[in-house]
């Protein structure tokens, strides 16, 4: 569905991205994964048609500098946090949209209601919370039914529970069938979303693998903050580390780094060690 | 052209019985003309004069007038009479129902030659065109001529006195020639003429109205448009000019070398062009301007060297000067002008120095009285209807124009303006004041009506803003014009 | 290049500049200021018994030279420049619409506010001035008018200008007030001083002013009233035996020049940039 041929992006003497080449195929789900700077919003500003590059991209076999709204007619894009105009209601928004999508105005109740957005569509877009914005801009990029979805760091800016909202209403959106490109660099994005993962490195694709083994190639860990009696906190810290843990002291509390899938591990090992964890938090 | 038939009719002053006789047999012979004449004036023009002159026993009006008694009265019927027609002996030609009077193109077309002629209700036509023989629709060189009531069209000269004193020429209407204004002649030439009285003539399309060597000449209640001078003096003294209408020449009224002149109440207005005058005045004495309007020209009045005669003035009381470029034009060196209840309203410039200098050997007002200024900035704490500052007149730009008159150009310019700001705000830009009025009016006094004030076409313009206002009104509508929408039902179904 | 697409596009930027504080103030300083000229214009013509049209169009023309291109230069600048500062012109490109529409549609929709905004103003103070028995001809109000509207998007096309070739609203609205004062005073007030430092000849004095065009627009707005420009002295003498007839269209030509020119400029530079 989407094809990156020996895409090379170059602002002046520095290589945003170099030689990247991908196919994301129909109903499939890739995420860019990278450290911020690794090129990947630079990849989804060429794809929706906003840089011009060397190299190729099709979408559904449109070339994107050549039939450039042949290519954005296939994609709902959903940018890592909606500009908007700040006078405009959600509905008026919406219809705004919808009329350069060309989508019928019958789609934006439907697609409202699909969001959540329903009650607020008389207020104003500025007047919506951070999570209601961003279900907004999905709304917007779904309301023509694009086969494509592109997002870039969809979730960055919102809190645990808007997070989780949001996601749910994209993994909805993935079992409807759409092909999904998204950047990000959340672990639990993308084992919840992606079926592949390409990480990028400098402007360069390094590897890809299925989205499951990503945190294990990686190495990647978690760290998580148990926040413990002060007079526990020495005797924690010798448990966990017997039990072959690294964890460390952080003011009030302990620090364990652990695999994505053993978050629950010290919690089991402070319970056999009769400490009490009042709270803990992932970072 | 001929609805009745043509009918020649020459009144003498014979005795009552012939007169009747004659009339009589005048009357039978019209009603025997009556049919063959129908037939001859669908006809050529020139055979059906002849038909009709046949009939009267007379080859043409010109036998008709040659056959006319001194002090008979020529009644001419409608038709189409040739010319040119030579009158020589006092008589009164009198057309019923517009006679035309058609020359052949060249030379004049009626020529008077003998004092007491009077000339009525005749269309004279077809002049010549040659601006060195003065080819005229109406020429006299006899005293107490009467030109009354015709119309002059397609005339190089309209009507020539020459040497014709006394002579009247009123309610006639005079159209010029469709030619370039070099290539015109005038609609009233006055030459040699003294105590002519010109009177409620409309005259359009021609050069000038000239007044040459012909004093104590009135011109009353005209209408004069559309030439080059609305009216000319040159080389005559003592005219009263008075209510009359001077729009649309290059000069409304142009006054050169005389004395004693009496403009009243008359309305200049519209005289444009690069010297365009409302009233022009050249080395002209003893000059009353009074009541008039003088409004919309390029310059109000232009004033060169007047009053030139020593112990003479030129006095301006009670005029408007409104919407004219410049108000008043001077040169440096005109002195002994008096001003007083003049009102200065909204000109582009007040007074201007033509070429620099100052204007200050006027006097500016008179008893203690001097004039309105739109523009003056003042106060009047003792309540005495008389500002306690003098008015001046010293704008930066206006001076710099003054010496420098291709600054015009900015003349609207947000930069002009700037300028005299600067000036203001810096006094040692401050240009030194070119007039000072010393008791200008707090209020505009009252002015007499002259002819020509016309409203304005207030229905239109109302419908041309209102439609402006809709325009508007309609772009954002649709500007903020929503889609239809079913939100309304859904709305209801949640309450 | 679709018109719906177009359409949606000025509907949104006539929308906004109802919500837009620089053109609200705008377009009541214009409203205000043209009936108080009007409301002075029509003491004149009580005291005189005739309409005061010329004198009235004539301030007129003072007021549209200093507020109109201020207006439209601002507008101009902030247009593409607002946005891009904003994050919404990337959002708007990245939907299924061509750059030359985008660039269209705000052009047409802050052409027909500027139209809405002389309508008004023009308009109030028209109905005002007839009304009173103060308006001239309507002909000669309405060519006003529609001059007015010409000078208007010359400087909207410079203000987007300046807009495709800035980042920061701030910064292109600092530019477009400076271009304001050049079009407005300093070009004027230059050119003075070299017609009299150099003693230009009157034709060259002409040609350098009518590089500006707000002069541009004066004369040809003086034109249409007095049907002549010796009002503007030897310049306007020269210009009138010069090109006599021709006038009219070189000035038609020079606002058209005006306008398309600086547009054509800033939708080339709006389409080849990169770096949204």
């Amino acid at each position: 569905m989407i094809e990156f041929t020996d895409l090379t992006k170059r602002y002046g003497k520095f290589t945003a991205v170099e030689h990247l080449t991908l196919h994301v195929p129909a109903q499939g789900a890739v995420a860019l994964w990278g450290v911020n700077g690794a090129g990947k919003t630079t990849v989804i500003k060429c794809l929706i048609g906003l840089l011009r590059y060397a190299g190729r991209i099709t979408v559904d076999g449109c070339d994107v500098q050549r039939q450039g709204r042949a290519a954005r007619q296939r994609i709902g894009y959903v940018p890592q946090e909606l500009a908007f105009y700040k006078e405009m209601t959600t509905y008026d928004m919406a219809e705004f949209y919808a009329r350069l999508k060309g989508a019928p105005a019958a789609r934006i109740e439907p697609v409202l209601e699909q969001v959540g957005l329903s009650e607020h569509q008389d207020k104003p877009v500025g007047a919506l919370s951070g999570g209601m914005k961003q279900r907004l801009a999905l709304g917007l990029a779904l309301l023509a039914d694009p086969p494509v979805l592109v997002m870039d760091e969809p979730t960055s800016n919102l809190d645990t529970a808007a997070r989780s909202q949001l996601l749910q209403l994209l993994v909805q959106v993935k079992q409807a069938g759409k092909t999904i490109l998204f950047t990000s660099h959340r672990i639990e994005e993308i084992e919840a979303l992606a079926d592949e993962v390409a990480v990028m490195e400098r402007g360069r694709l390094q590897f890809r693998c299925p989205a499951a083994e990503l945190a294990p190639r990686l190495g990647l860990r978690t760290q998580v903050k148990f926040i413990l009696p002060g007079h526990q906190l020495e005797q924690a810290l010798a448990v966990l580390q017997r039990e072959g843990l690294a964890a460390r002291r952080n003011g009030v509390g302990v620090i364990v780094e652990v695999a994505p899938g053993e978050k629950a591990r010290p919690i089991h090992t402070l319970r056999r060690a009769d400490i009490e964890v009042s709270d803990f938090e992932v970072e | 052209m001929m609805e009745l038939g043509a009918r020649c009719v020459v009144k003498r002053q014979m005795s009552k019985h012939a007169s009747l006789v004659a009339k009589m047999l005048l009357l039978l012979i019209v009603a025997a003309l009556t049919l063959p004449l129908h037939v001859a004036a669908s006809g050529q023009v020139t055979s059906q004069a002849v038909a009709a002159t046949t009939q009267c026993g007379h080859v043409s009006l010109q036998a008709m007038i040659d056959d006319a008694t001194p002090g008979d009265t020529v009644v001419v019927p409608a038709g189409t009479w040739q010319a040119p027609l030579h009158i020589d002996k006092p008589l009164t030609l009198e057309g019923q129902a517009w006679p035309v009077i058609q020359g052949d193109g060249s030379g004049d077309v009626i020529r008077i030659s003998a004092p007491d002629v009077t000339v009525r209700g005749l269309v004279v036509r077809g002049s010549g065109i040659s601006l060195d023989r003065e080819d005229a629709a109406i020429r006299s060189s006899g005293a107490n001529t009467v030109i009354e009531n015709n119309r002059i069209e397609d005339a190089l000269f309209g009507v020539y006195l020459e040497q014709a004193p006394d002579s009247i020429v009123r309610g006639n209407t005079i159209h010029g020639m469709e030619l370039p204004i070099s290539r015109r002649g005038d609609g009233l030439k006055i030459f040699y003429s003294p105590r002519t009285l010109i009177e409620n003539n409309v005259m359009r399309d021609t050069r000038d109205a000239l007044l040459w060597y012909s004093p104590y000449s009135i011109v009353r209640g005209n209408d004069f448009a559309t030439g080059r001078y609305g009216l000319h003096m040159m080389q005559s003294d003592h005219h009263l000019i008075e209510s009359n209408i001077f729009r649309n020449n290059s000069v409304g009224v142009y006054v050169m070398y005389g004395t004693g002149f009496e403009l009243r109440r008359n309305l200049l207005a519209d005289n444009r062009g690069p010297s365009g005058y409302g009233v022009g005045l050249k080395e002209a004495s003893d000059v009353l301007l009074e009541g008039n309007r003088i409004v919309n020209n390029r310059a109000g009045v232009y004033s060169d060297s007047s009053p030139l005669q020593p112990e003479t003035a030129v006095t301006y009381h009670n005029n408007l000067f409104a919407y004219n470029e410049i108000g008043l034009e001077m040169l440096p060196n005109t002195q002994r002008n008096r001003f007083q209840d003049n009102i200065f309203l909204d000109n582009g410039e007040q007074v201007n120095v033509y070429g620099g200098g100052d204007l200050t050997h006027n006097a500016w007002a008179v008893d203690g009285r001097g004039n309105y200024w739109s523009d003056y900035a003042g106060f009047d704490a003792n309540a005495d209807a008389i500002g306690d500052l003098p008015y001046t007149s010293k704008s930066l730009f206006d001076n710099l124009a003054g010496s420098h008159p291709e600054l015009r150009l900015f003349h609207l310019s947000p930069a002009s303006d700037a300028l005299d700001l600067a000036a203001k705000a810096f006094p040692i830009f401050a240009p030194q004041p070119r007039m000072s009025d010393p008791a200008p009016l707090m209020q505009p006094p009252a002015l007499p009506d002259t002819p020509g004030l016309t409203p304005p076409p207030t229905a239109i313009n109302l419908a041309a803003a209102a439609a402006m206002v809709m325009l508007a009104l309609s772009i954002l509508a649709a500007g903020t014009r929503r889609r239809r929408r079913q939100r309304h039902t859904l709305s209801a179904q949640a309450a | 290049m679709t018109a719906k697409v177009i359409w949606a596009l000025a509907q949104k930027e006539l929308r906004d500049a109802l919500h837009n504080r620089w053109f609200l103030l705008y377009t009541l300083a214009f409203i205000g200021l043209a009936l108080a000229l009007s409301y002075m214009s029509l003491a004149g013509a009580g005291i005189a018994g005739f309409a005061g049209f010329g004198r009235t169009a004539a301030s007129l023309i003072n007021l549209v030279l200093l507020i109109i291109p201020l207006m439209a230069l601002t507008i101009g600048a902030q247009s593409l420049a607002h946005e891009q500062e904003q994050g919404t012109l990337a959002y708007l490109l990245a939907q299924p619409v061509t750059r030359v529409e985008v660039f269209a549609g705000k052009y047409l929709g802050l052409a027909l506010s500027l139209l809405a905004s002389l309508g008004l103003g023009f308009g109030i103070a028209g109905v005002v001035l007839a009304l009173a028995n103060g308006a001239g001809s309507p002909a000669a109000y309405v060519s006003l008018v529609g001059r007015t509207f010409l000078l208007s998007l010359t400087m909207l096309s410079v203000g987007f200008l300046v807009s495709a070739f800035t980042k920061r609203a701030g910064v292109a609205i600092g530019i477009g007030l400076f271009l304001w004062l050049a079009f407005v005073f300093l070009g004027d007030l230059g050119l003075m001083g070299t017609a009299i430092t150099l003693r230009l000849p009157v034709e060259q004095l002409l040609w350098l002013s009518l590089l500006n065009p707000l002069q541009v627009f004066k004369m040809a707005a003086i034109l249409d009233i007095n049907a002549t420009l010796d009002l503007l002295g030897p310049a306007g003498i020269y210009a009138m035996q010069e090109y006599g007839a021709q006038l009219r269209g070189l000035f038609l030509m020079l606002t058209v020049a005006w306008i398309v020119a600086p547009a054509l400029a800033a939708y080339v530079r709006f389409h080849i940039r990169g770096d949204l």
